[in-house]
């Protein structure tokens, strides 16, 4: 609900805006007997904070150096971790203006420092805070919002990927509940794919462990955590700055079995994302022995099977091109000479 | 002269990213996640058991236990399919726990060729909505290869339904709603556009199709198939406006069109006028062209008012000067000169609006009849090709599979509400449909479907089916029995299907669908029909008739022609007859 009054010719300044929100959430939070009264407290100041942030239709956002106060007020009394921390107890519209405040203050630069990444860094309570929240229906959404705006900040995304937190997410991409899901995984690949130099790092240093992981979601049960996890995983391994990874990939045969799987799924989206990774395999000028193994106990199977393999995309020439080069390079596989 | 309309329909063969190029995206509106309003049968399915019936019967309002929305499927029981499209279906239904009846859509996602970041961008654009005027998204989750979306059920339908009803049901030569009720439906579907553009939202298809009503005169706005973040991920600071085209052409705003400048909230305030003009004269202005033409006719005309396309001067006298103002308002071509939804809310116009309850006495009492509306259903689920996955079991009732082997058409764009709005006989229906790919199973049903019965009864056969999707082309020539087979047929004068691939003026590839029937039609006939529904620049209407001749003549052997265009090449463009530039190819369709 939009409480007309509110827009526009506030004279409160940052702190007093500030410190009444944090009243409001203090009494939020007991819980007492005023909790509409408190929530509506609160409302009404998350409302007048994002109209500073961002302005109204009749007013422009605030100068730099209110916003500057701001946030200032914001970092020194805790409200934000507040904010955070309590987020479920804050009504439907609060929630996503809690959300919009957050990410406008993230992006706020001096000059080339961003004063709320460096502050974030020194509370990573906040991230881990955000990540929790996927566990929750009611405020999930949200804090993926956030989160997604927290992972764009390289110092944010490595604080994350480094945590045991971070394996939370595996579990998360997979919830029953379609938009929950999605959200983590898109989150999720922010975090793998954004820094590419900082992803690779972390890919090669956590390749076991991250891998065992990633097993779980290409055999998942959900046909879409299946299709996302399938086609990412592609991506990933195609990214040069992945290539020791992806060359480590590529050197075992399990996951040429399940690529070989997943290439004769019923579903023929996971069909086409699998032969995009299983490419990879065929494509690699060293294959380990193992590989070569696989590959030429089934080398007539192949052939005949990518010669039928989604004839239809006739006008995808890439893929056809692909296809082409990938039966001819297994047709003309031979054994090792000894 | 033909005595009959033809049908020409139109798919771009390309593949799906190169479709998401600008030009004409939003006459696809194959992936949105509502492509039609909810409609609703009040009746529950035969196969529901007494004791269920009984649940529902001692009412859905029992509000001791507040059980969330539950993401089992066995939760839920599924009624009257209520609407049908490309890549889902819509059910009414009823959850158990909660013991409360629901909308359920299913959407396919073997058949969902976007990206599933757009999915969650659209599921993520409900679920962040809460107002009592836009449709409430309560949960989703997978079912095998399917999303299910579970939405609350409002049962009287879409303003179309009840549009079309009253159309047929009364003379509504001078208007089809009051002025109070056009203002209720206004000011509601106002507010829920203020909340949405507040939320830095477009919903960018605004019209009487996308809005619903509820038993109690709820209104309530559908359809965030091509809704979008205007700011995305909810910053409003990062993008202030839109470059993508989509909505439905008669209700789309010229900066969308032009795709030049990007468009912002102000484009839904234009649709917003013209379903205003919908709402007293039942049609979108422009309604009888075809889309290039209403792209056209926008761009180039003075804004649209109640009288245009009218046939008598004073037909719409009924409506008064503050109607005729807030349309004026609405359909300015300078976006900026719009008002936004705030502003119109205070229109003087509005103050003509009542209650919700005026609603029920107007439009729901009036609503199509119970008999109707299942009717309307079952021929939804008849439409052929209207799902590849419907299929009548033994016992008759018609059930949605999902584990059908077959590969569903995809050219089927059927049952999108824009094309029930077109004309009873419309000269061209266009479908953009996403890929060519290979559904030539559809022409089964096309050939033997009239290869028994007479001419005029084949011809009445199209004529009913006028929105039925015309099976794409193989992509492969097809195999010499089946050309022989309708070589056969031609003699039994079947239409012959034909298709004309060519680049049109945005530079993409366009497959134009249509028939010939021998003794009937004339090759040059029927490029003058191409170039008249502006399919088909007028310098190409000899060679095109030249060659359809050609290859009338050569059947069965010749079954396909490329050829150069007199309208060549645009820019810098290099002719090639291999990509089409500056050349088109005529084939026979399987």
């Amino acid at each position: 609900m939009i409480k007309m009054p509110l827009f526009g010719k506030s004279q409160k300044s940052p702190a007093e805006v500030v410190k009444a929100l944090k009243e409001a959430m203090l009494s939020l939070e007991k819980g007492d007997k005023k909790v509409e009264k408190a929530q509506e407290d609160v409302s009404k100041n998350l409302l007048l904070i994002k109209n500073m942030l961002y302005g109204t239709s009749d007013s422009e956002p605030q100068t730099d150096i209110v916003v500057a106060q701001l946030s200032q007020e914001l970092y020194n009394s805790g409200l934000l971790v507040h904010l955070i921390q309590h987020l479920s107890r804050v009504d439907f519209e609060g929630k996503k203006d809690v959300a919009q405040i957050f990410n406008n203050i993230l992006r706020r630069q001096i000059g080339t420092r961003s004063p709320t990444v460096e502050y974030i860094c020194t509370r990573p309570e906040i991230l881990f805070t955000l990540v929790q929240g996927y566990e929750h229906q009611d405020i999930a959404l949200n804090c993926g919002t956030m989160l997604r705006e927290c992972a764009r900040y390289e110092a944010l995304a490595k604080i994350l990927l480094y945590s045991e937190d971070f394996y939370n997410f595996f579990k998360f991409v997979e919830v029953s509940t379609f938009d929950i899901a999605s959200d983590a995984f898109s989150t999720f690949k922010e975090l793998l794919t954004k820094h590419k130099i900082l992803c690779a790092e972390f890919l090669e240093a956590n390749y076991d462990k991250v891998f065992a992981h990633y097993q779980g979601l290409l055999n998942s049960e959900n046909y879409v955590t299946r299709r996302q996890s399938l086609k990412l995983l592609g991506e990933l391994l195609l990214d040069r700055h992945n290539f020791t990874v992806m060359t480590r990939y590529i050197s075992n045969p399990d996951n040429l079995k399940l690529m070989m799987n997943m290439l004769k799924e019923k579903s023929r989206n996971i069909q086409f994302e699998a032969f995009h990774v299983f490419k990879v395999f065929v494509a690699n000028p060293n294959k380990p022995k193992p590989i070569l193994d696989i590959l030429l106990r089934n080398q007539e199977k192949l052939v005949e099977f990518l010669t039928k393999f989604h004839t239809d995309r006739s006008e995808d020439e890439q893929f056809n091109d692909e296809k082409a080069y990938l039966i001819k390079q297994i047709k003309e596989l031979r054994p090792p000479e000894n | 002269m033909n005595s009959y309309k033809r049908t020409f329909s139109l798919d771009i063969p390309t593949k799906p990213s190169l479709v998401s190029s600008p030009s004409l995206e939003g006459f696809r509106r194959r992936n949105s996640l509502t492509e039609f309003g909810q409609r609703f049968n009040d009746h529950l399915p035969s196969f529901q058991s007494e004791e269920l019936r009984a649940d529902l019967e001692n009412g859905c309002t029992d509000s001791t236990k507040k059980v969330g929305w539950p993401n089992s499927k066995d939760d839920y029981v599924l009624a009257e399919v209520i609407g049908v499209g490309a890549t889902a279906v819509v059910h009414s239904a009823f959850c158990k726990p909660r013991n409360e009846k629901c909308a359920i859509k299913r959407i396919n996602l073997e058949k969902w060729n976007t990206s599933m970041e757009e999915l969650l961008k659209e599921i993520q654009a409900m679920s962040s909505c809460h107002h009592e005027n836009v449709v409430t998204y309560f949960t989703s989750f997978v079912v095998g290869e399917e999303l299910w979306l579970i939405l609350r059920l409002l049962s009287g339908g879409s303003l179309l339904d009840i549009i079309k009803h009253r159309m047929k049901a009364t003379d509504c030569r001078h208007g089809v709603f009051d002025e109070a009720t056009i203002a209720t439906v206004l000011r509601e579907v106002l507010k829920g556009l203020e909340y949405f553009h507040n939320n830095g939202q477009i919903h960018r298809d605004i019209k009487a199709g996308n809005i619903l009503l509820g038993e109690d005169g709820t209104i309530q706005i559908a359809d965030f198939g091509v809704s979008s973040w205007l700011a995305t991920g909810g910053d409003l600071s990062r993008q202030k406006s839109r470059h993508t085209f989509v909505g439905t052409p008669c209700w789309m705003a010229p900066e969308v069109m032009e795709q030049v400048t990007g468009y912002d909230f102000k484009a839904d305030i234009w649709s917003l006028g013209i379903t205003a003009i919908e709402l007293a004269t039942g049609t979108a202005p422009y309604h009888r062209y075809p889309p290039m033409k209403v792209l056209l006719l926008t761009l180039q005309n003075d804004p649209p008012c109640l009288e245009t396309g009218t046939e008598e001067r004073d037909q719409y006298r009924a409506y008064g000067k503050s109607f005729r103002k807030l349309i004026v308002d609405c359909l300015q071509k300078d976006p900026t000169k719009r008002p936004t939804a705030t502003e119109l809310l205070k229109h003087p116009f509005l103050k003509k609006a009542k209650d919700r309850r005026y609603l029920v006495q107007t439009l729901i009492a009036q609503a199509p009849s119970l008999e109707a509306r299942s009717q309307k259903a079952r021929s939804y689920r008849k439409a052929p090709g209207a799902s590849g996955r419907l299929h009548r079991t033994e016992a008759g009732d018609w059930i949605w599979s999902s584990d059908s082997e077959d590969e569903a058409h995809s050219n089927d764009d059927s049952d999108d509400e824009g094309q029930s709005e077109k004309p009873p006989n419309p000269l061209i229906q266009k479908e953009l449909s996403q890929q060519q790919q290979s559904d030539s199973r559809a022409s089964d049903t096309h050939l033997s479907g009239s290869s028994t019965s007479s001419c005029a009864s084949a011809i009445s056969e199209h004529e009913d089916a006028g929105h039925r999707p015309l099976p794409a082309a193989p992509p492969f020539a097809p195999d010499p029995l089946t050309t022989q087979s309708q070589a056969a047929l031609v003699g039994e004068l079947d239409p012959i299907n034909l298709v004309l691939r060519m680049r049109n003026a945005k530079r993409e590839l366009n497959d134009i669908r249509f028939e010939f029937s021998v003794g009937r039609d004339s090759a040059d006939g029927i490029a003058s029909e191409l170039v008249a529904a502006g399919l088909v620049d007028g310098r190409d209407l000899v060679v095109i008739a030249a060659n359809l001749q050609k290859i009338l003549d050569g059947l069965p052997i010749t079954t396909s022609v490329t050829f150069g265009l007199s309208s060549g090449c645009v820019g810098n463009e290099v002719p090639d007859d291999r990509t089409l530039v500056g050349f088109a190819q005529l084939s026979i369709a399987e």
